[in-house]
């Protein structure tokens, strides 16, 4: 147990990480911006010199849509502890990002305070709404959880549109969110580039704690309750207090998400927060395999630019009307999935 | 008073709507404990099959509304074969994710099909009782009888309450197919079947039922039934792709209050939550009860689920979800 739980550290473990591939891996991730704004720009300069115009989008467009699928990498990594560690399906994870966002962005807004200092309010208002949600639902497993944290969602969304006390404007707007600034420095994020790492940043905070936690005692006492309650509950694993662990930690995560993404695009609509979002997380949490961590992100980095590309055909060939299609091929690939491949196309489930 | 009265009628007509698509979700649930997330889908599809059949086939109204309701049944058992029926032994939140995937799939097949707009049911193709009346018109009496006076559009009984036909229409044939559907599953041969699937699936099949056969015709029924519903919504409202999830969300919440698995139970919660969003909205003061109409089922829903998860006519079944 102490090798296991020590596993992140461990310097044997370090040392065969080190491989080339990987090392490869870790540059491409930093320096992507670089490679996205000079690689992909020259190319696509080259290229007009001699009078070819292939549809290459710009550098700047890449990072930015990179910083949009970097906040399902995050949210996937967040459903995946109440999903994949403990087996239960939420239907309504948009609910906490929805708090994270509003958070940050009326504290900002409304209130003038830092976002270093929203944030961290942000992560623990998501929390405590996990642990509320999760304390009347502690004995629903199955389909009555998943309708309950639906309408639980659903909820929260109709009342960002109607409680304008409190947001301000109709129809859940906040606008004019502020661009962060380092503390005791002039550096604000503007730039895409610049949201790129911050994200980076808030993925590798939230990938440690969810790799930590799998691996530790708390990690394998989720995996029990999934597989069987009651064998759990026996062995003298304390269910309540476990789950509720998972709603809170993942309702943070979630919550982090929905801070990020109120500073990235500095305005905020209770459109954003629908329903589909949800699904669409839940299809890049089992598209990788539920329990995975590594699954979470590859699902989401896949599922994420297939909405990209679905987005941008559209656009190029002007036909606004298949917008819609994005949606309907996610819904086919949940379908699928399920019928072949239910513990996920990459990975297998851990545990 | 007055303005009681004209919201007990409102939820009648919207009850009697929920209940009709309600029971498509219960007798599913019943038999195979699947959420079929896809029903409100199939509910939107009846409405959008009328509306081309009139539109672009040129059919009468009362030829499209029963091919309609036949597509849709049709429909159904398409659903269930190509979707459930391969994951039929999977675990149960496989087949919720893949209803889930079936009814994201359908509505953004509708949307690409029919444009994200909402459209009205075209008013010249409608028989003459179903049509609305312009602002400035005032109805030609017909006559009246004890003082109910019966004009061009509408039953009216004082000055400010009235019930149109179309909503008369809607109450009566709701009642109706709730009868029917109730005479179905007591007294008929395929009735009793579902009856025995919805207790055990296995003991049923051991018996000689066709299991398969069963869950397939629940399917067809459930689809009639919500396809008529939606044509009705799309004739008193308006269609677009979105009306199968909210409509579908208050209905299921129907479900869930009757006791899902249990019809009469859908029938009178689909009563309860038209009542519940026609009075919520009507009576919360400060504009919060129209603001909060759509989450009234949701509160509903969720209340029931936590402190009474067998609903209001449910049997405890001994294992919950």
């Amino acid at each position: 147990m102490m090798q296991n739980s020590l596993s992140f550290f461990n310097t044997r473990i370090l040392k065969n990480s080190l491989s080339s591939k990987n090392i490869v891996l870790c540059l491409f991730v930093l320096l992507f911006p670089a490679i996205m704004y000079y690689g992909l720009d020259s190319i696509s300069l080259i290229l007009s010199k001699i009078n070819i115009y292939p549809p290459i989008p710009p550098g700047d467009y890449m990072v930015y849509i990179t910083v949009q699928v970097c906040i399902y990498i995050l949210l996937a990594i967040g459903l995946n502890i109440v999903c994949g560690y403990t087996g239960l399906l939420d239907l309504g994870y948009v609910g906490f990002y929805l708090i994270g966002g509003y958070t940050v962005g009326l504290l900002m807004v409304r209130l003038g305070l830092s976002y270093w200092f929203a944030l961290p309010i942000a992560i623990i208002h998501g929390a405590g709404w996990g642990l509320l949600r999760g304390a009347p639902t502690l004995r629903l497993t199955g389909d009555y959880f998943a309708i309950v944290t639906f309408g639980f969602a659903e909820f929260l969304r109709i009342a960002v549109k109607n409680e304008i006390w409190l947001i301000g404007d109709i129809n859940g707007f906040v606008k004019k969110i502020p661009p962060v600034s380092i503390p005791f420095t002039e550096i604000e994020f503007r730039e895409n580039w610049h949201h790129y790492y911050h994200i980076l940043i808030l993925i590798a905070i939230v990938i440690f704690v969810s790799y930590r936690l799998q691996h530790s005692r708390i990690g394998r006492a989720w995996i029990a309750i999934r597989e069987d309650e009651q064998a759990a509950a026996s062995m003298g694993i304390n269910i309540s207090r476990y789950k509720s662990l998972a709603f809170a930690i993942s309702a943070a995560i979630g919550a982090i998400g929905g801070g990020f993404l109120a500073q990235f695009w500095g305005d905020l609509s209770a459109r954003t927060f629908e329903f589909w979002e949800s699904i669409l997380i839940l299809c890049m949490v089992i598209l990788g395999g539920k329990g995975s961590i590594k699954g979470s992100i590859i699902g989401a980095i896949f599922i994420g630019f297939l909405g990209e590309i679905l987005r941008f055909i559209p656009d190029q060939l002007d036909l606004p009307e298949l917008a819609g299609a994005r949606y309907l091929v996610y819904g086919v690939i949940l379908v699928l999935l399920m019928r072949f491949r239910p513990d996920g196309l990459i990975f297998k489930k851990s545990g | 008073m007055d303005e009681f009265f004209q919201q007990l009628i409102n939820a009648l007509v919207l009850g009697g709507i929920y209940a009709l698509i309600a029971v498509g979700y219960t007798m599913v649930y019943g038999i195979i404990q699947l959420i079929n997330f896809a029903h409100g889908e199939v509910f939107m599809l009846g409405a959008y099959f009328a509306f081309t059949l009139v539109t672009a086939f040129h059919l009468p109204f009362w030829a499209a509304v029963p091919i309609s309701m036949i597509l849709c049944a049709g429909f159904g058992l398409l659903m269930d074969y190509v979707a459930y029926r391969p994951i039929r032994n999977a675990p149960r939140l496989s087949a919720l994710i893949t209803a889930i995937g079936v009814s994201i799939a359908l509505q953004n097949i509708a949307r690409i099909i029919w444009g994200a707009k909402p459209r009205p049911f075209p008013s010249d193709s409608l028989p003459s009782f179903m049509r609305q009346l312009g602002q400035n018109e005032t109805p030609e009496i017909y006559f009246s009888l004890l003082g109910i006076e019966f004009t061009q559009a509408n039953i009216s009984f004082s000055e400010n309450v009235s019930i149109a036909y179309l909503d008369f229409f809607i109450i009566l044939l709701a009642i109706i197919l709730m009868v029917a559907l109730n005479r179905l599953v007591t007294l008929t041969k395929i009735g009793k079947a579902m009856r025995a699937c919805a207790q055990s699936r296995i003991a049923a099949n051991l018996m000689g039922i066709n299991t398969n056969r069963v869950i397939a015709v629940t399917f067809a029924i459930g689809s009639f039934l919500g396809a008529i519903a939606g044509v009705m919504v799309g004739v008193r409202e308006y269609i677009e792709p979105t009306m199968g999830y909210y409509k579908g969300v208050a209905a299921f919440a129907a479900a869930v209050l009757g006791g899902i698995g249990n019809i009469t139970g859908a029938m009178f919660g689909g009563l309860l939550i038209g009542f519940a969003e026609v009075f919520g909205a009507g009576y919360i003061p400060y504009g919060y009860g129209s603001g909060y109409r759509i989450a009234i089922a949701y509160i509903v829903m969720i209340i029931v689920i936590l402190i009474r998860p067998t609903g209001l006519f449910g049997k405890s079944t001994g294992h919950r979800a």
